[in-house]
């Protein structure tokens, strides 16, 4: 099959952990032909050179949602329009953007719920009115930045049914506005959607790797081609443009009309995707919130390569009760807590020792709450030696991978006894993964996805309880047969959830349903449509594979098969058949 | 899973609150309730503070989702505030150099009308001052066309550096060069043409106190185009609305052509003045030309080079069809063709054509621009944001 895979921001030019699945799903569903249409938010993500991709793996574009776009990547302009083609241009746009800007400014609470799907028709209605216009004509970026919008984004804004936020909306927040869209609104004017190989028109499904501008081009493919479209979010695209828009100096109106283009869109997305795949729990309420279909959504987690970790060996009995932290030091994990609570469990195991490992975190703080931390523990415990004529060390150390002591992430895990997590604020808990492919048993605090990843193979505490903490690390360093019993157990979930393996396997299914439930395209085969009727199963999805899919070993053929060519399967076979039959038959 | 009580959790005491736990909350995230706009906004803000569904539990509520509801309900929304700090202005580094600048085409212009002047006369061993020898027919040239070329680059620079840089396109090079040097030369063409030349060799007469007057006026032009920039700038950050905006910008405009008009006239009488061979025709025509170049220059400023560009080809078109008309006039059968120009020029001189061709299409683009440059789109804080190349 060919999957048109929709990024943004990220693969394949960033490299974080963040976007590595999408690396390790088109490096494990080799049957199937991958072309990425990337869109990238920072000029950085563009300057370095093209990633080297495997072989059925090619990046079909590339266009950016940042600073001016260049003609470059956008469809090219027909023929020179005249004056009043150009009118009638303005008029159309007039009409469309009016809809999405009504649907924008609309309030939720002025009517009965009548009027909310008429939102939702609206928000429908102008985009992909804008969307047909910007295929037929080109030129709606310049559109959107004319003084028109803004003319019509004003009246909107001032209209009765508006907003109350919206109402104050100034000139200068209508312009921000209109030029936040214009970008946000940049995947329609694009090249993307031809026929051709490169195009959306030729692939059989669009996979977009999250929400929002990623999405964008999906939909319109859905809309222009019927492709089905799958979307899968790690992070919900909704939630993080909150957080962003709380935290840029933006007004209160551009924030509201920020905030509802957002919904809306991440809502028509939701409405249209074939199938929604969240990430956790978490991702999945967010979508459900937004009005996703819960028949439509299926958690797949996200695969972490298990490989490394298969080598660590089980704990030893006579383990030196070593608790080990790993992650980005951040205020946001709350080692101070940690620090007081492993203070607690000293007091009833003297012999227990702290290991803290990891390296400063992104957040502005990170290497101020580092030193606080370390200034802490110097402070909580005093430098410890066995004799008198030996040099004392701590019993708390903070390390970092790659150090003399830890050289790799894996040995971090193996000296663990027991894996501590204490955060007050978690996504998904990577080191919590990591610690179950070891074997290890872990205490972790109840905050983001802890509670779906461990299950019940791991205590679990709540967050700010230095007390709760401490007594659960106490119990379990109290009794290695439980910890060894947890740790299988932990173990056994993990390699059964989160492996890489179990992530492909779920989207080669996936692919290969929404294949199947995709009727006969008319894009791929004008023929299917026999009266006006579309045939599921008319074209099966390996019709579109050039050649290696499902294809038998040359040289074997099995011997029922043999005999079956078209020279030998007709007359004489059913002869020879008939012919004891009528015998028998004559016999009895 | 859950820590067994100690004996003294009963004996520590009991933080007592108020009835309502929701309160505690709404205080604690105050600032975050007050400038949500929207429900969910508080909810991300929530788990980002790592509020999650069990914490939702203890305020009796089924998620986060709605304790964010009843935040959102139960905080009063912030007032805006009134005025919003308007954007630092972007103040250059150095302004002594930047409005010197200004003053350079002005000044190179003045220096090569004086060389000019005193290569004048043409003395007898004159070309023997000089450290090459040219024959003394080229000095002039020579000097008249070095001066233009320097001329010509102390304006790029100007116009480059100071508040008249175009960022989204400049004016095109042909029409600018066309019309200034038909301001210049313009006169001496016409009359060469309606007197049966022109002679051979030619001996352009030019008009050194219009060119004079013009690159002057460059300064004057900056400083009225930054004040039009910046109190628009300021305008869109005070104005509710769009028509709010035009109000206030409208007479921005006209009071900037004005004040533009005035300097330019002071300028050129001045060098009329030191210079002389001007005439009110003169004047008035050098007024109109130097009113339509900065109208353009103000649009292509603001985002309109399409429009600018349009005015300035007029402009062009129309001064090029009086010579034209003059010459069609010669062929035989058509004489009645160069009358208009015949009779213009006998009545007002040969400077009414400029006149006449200027100012019209400045009209024009003044008109366009109390439409255009009323906008919100023309004073988009974007628009000074990244500079780019461009042309004079």
């Amino acid at each position: 099959m060919r999957i048109a895979l929709l990024t943004e921001g990220g693969y394949p030019y960033a490299t974080g952990e963040s976007h590595a699945w999408c690396d390790r799903l088109v490096r494990g569903l080799t049957g199937h032909e991958f072309a990425v249409h990337a869109l990238t938010t920072h000029p950085r993500q563009e300057a370095g050179q093209p990633p080297e991709l495997p072989a059925h793996v090619r990046l079909a574009h590339t266009a950016p949602l940042w600073g001016a776009l260049s003609g470059a990547h956008l469809r090219p302009a027909g023929e020179r329009r005249t004056r009043t083609a150009a009118r009638r241009e303005r008029r159309r746009f007039a009409e469309h953007f009016a809809d999405l800007a009504t649907a924008l400014t609309a309030d939720r609470t002025a009517g009965p719920d009548g009027f909310m799907i008429d939102k939702a028709d609206r928000f429908a209605a102008g985009l992909y009115g804008l969307a047909d216009l910007a295929r037929t004509h080109g030129g709606l970026p310049a559109l959107l930045c004319s003084e028109d919008a803004v003319r019509i984004l004003e009246a909107a804004c001032r209209g009765p049914r508006a907003l109350p936020a919206v109402h104050g909306a100034q000139v200068r927040d209508l312009l921000t506005v209109t030029e936040q869209l214009e970008r946000a609104l940049r995947p329609l004017s694009l090249d993307w959607y031809g026929e051709t190989p490169d195009g959306l028109g030729g692939a059989d499904l669009c996979h977009a790797t999250s929400g929002g501008a990623a999405a964008l081009p999906g939909l319109l493919a859905k809309r222009f081609f019927g492709t089905p479209l799958l979307v899968t979010e790690y992070g919900v695209r909704l939630r993080e443009h909150y957080l962003a828009h709380a935290a840029a100096p933006l007004t209160a109106p551009v924030r509201a009309l920020l905030a509802a283009f957002h919904g809306a869109l991440a809502a028509e997305t939701y409405a249209r995707a074939a199938l929604i795949t969240p990430g956790n729990i978490h991702a999945r309420r967010w979508q459900q919130r937004c009005g996703a279909d819960p028949g439509r959504l299926r958690t797949v987690y996200e695969g972490m390569d298990a490989a490394p970790f298969a080598a660590v060996a089980d704990a030893a009995a006579d383990d030196p009760k070593t608790l080990v932290w790993v992650g980005a030091i951040e205020p946001d994990k709350d080692l101070i807590g940690l620090l007081h609570a492993f203070a607690e469990i000293r007091r009833a195991e003297p012999a227990a020792t702290l290991r803290i490992i990891g390296g400063d975190g992104h957040d502005p703080r990170a290497p101020g709450y580092r030193a606080h931390c370390r200034a802490l523990a110097a402070q909580l415990f005093p430098d410890e030696a066995a004799d008198d004529h030996t040099v004392g060390e701590n019993p708390v150390s903070f390390e970092e991978i790659g150090g003399p002591e830890v050289p790799t992430l894996e040995d971090a895990y193996a000296s663990a006894a027991v894996l501590v997590l204490s955060s007050v604020v978690e996504g998904f808990p990577r080191s919590l993964v990591e610690a179950m492919f070891c074997g290890r048993a872990t205490v972790s605090t109840d905050a983001g996805a802890v509670c779906e990843v461990i299950g019940g193979t791991g205590l679990v505490v709540p967050p700010r309880n230095p007390h709760a903490l401490a007594e659960a690390c106490r119990a379990l360093l109290g009794d290695p047969g439980r910890r060894v019993r947890l740790g299988a157990a932990a173990r056994a979930r993990a390699l059964e959830l989160f492996t890489v393996e179990q992530n492909i396997a779920a989207f080669r299914g996936i692919y290969l349903e929404l294949i199947s439930h995709a009727p006969g395209r008319p894009a791929a085969s004008g023929a299917a449509y026999a009266d006006g009727v579309p045939r599921p199963f008319d074209s099966p999805a390996e019709s579109q594979v050039p050649g290696h899919w499902a294809a038998a070993p040359a040289g074997h053929t099995p011997s029922w098969a043999a005999g079956d060519g078209p020279d030998d399967a007709g007359v004489p076979a059913g002869a020879a058949a008939g012919a004891p039959c009528t015998g028998r038959g004559e016999g009895s | 899973m859950t820590a067994p009580t100690r004996k003294e959790t009963a004996a520590r005491p009991v933080r007592r609150g108020p009835a309502d736990p929701v309160r505690a909350l709404m205080h604690r995230h105050q600032e975050l309730c007050a400038h949500a706009v929207d429900p969910l906004e508080i909810a991300a803000g929530l788990e980002a503070h790592g509020v999650t569904d069990r914490t939702a539990a203890r305020f009796r509520h089924r998620d986060v989702f709605s304790l964010a509801e009843e935040l959102y309900a139960r905080v009063p929304r912030a007032e805006p505030e009134p005025g919003a700090a308007p954007a630092p202005e972007s103040v250059p580094r150095s302004r002594g150099v930047r409005a010197a600048l200004q003053l350079l085409p002005g000044a190179v212009c003045a220096a090569a009308v004086a060389a000019l002047a005193a290569v004048e006369p043409v003395p007898p061993g004159a070309s023997a001052v000089l450290p090459i020898a040219l024959p003394a027919s080229l000095v002039r040239p020579a000097v008249g066309i070095a001066g233009v070329v320097l001329v010509a680059l102390a304006l790029r620079l100007a116009v480059r550096t100071g508040p008249l840089r175009a960022r989204t396109g400049g004016l095109p090079v042909p029409w600018v060069c066309w019309i200034v040097g038909h301001a210049v030369y313009g006169d001496w063409l016409l009359a060469e043409l309606l007197s049966g030349g022109p002679d051979l060799p030619p001996h352009p007469r030019a008009a050194a106190a219009t060119a004079v007057g013009l690159a002057l006026a460059v300064a004057p032009a900056a400083w009225c185009a930054r004040w039009f920039a910046v109190r628009g700038r300021r305008g869109l950050a005070a104005s509710r609305g769009l028509a709010e905006l035009a109000a206030r910008v409208r007479p921005l405009l006209l009071a900037a052509t004005a004040l533009f008009l005035a300097a330019l006239v002071a300028v050129l009488i001045g060098a009329g003045a030191m210079l002389g061979g001007m005439g009110e025709v003169d004047l008035t025509a050098a007024a109109v030309l130097g009113v339509l170049l900065f109208l353009a220059r103000l649009l292509a400023v603001h985002g309109f080079p399409g429009a600018a560009a349009a005015g300035l080809a007029t402009a062009a078109a129309l001064e090029a069809l009086a010579p034209a008309l003059v010459l069609i006039a010669r062929l035989p059968g058509l004489a009645p063709a160069g009358a208009p120009v015949e009779l213009l020029i006998r009545h007002a001189g040969a400077a009414a054509v400029p006149a006449l061709a200027c100012a019209a299409p400045a009209l024009g683009l003044l008109a366009y621009g109390l439409r255009a440059l009323t906008g919100a789109r023309a004073h988009s804080p974007a628009l000074s944001a990244e500079p780019e190349a461009d042309q004079p």
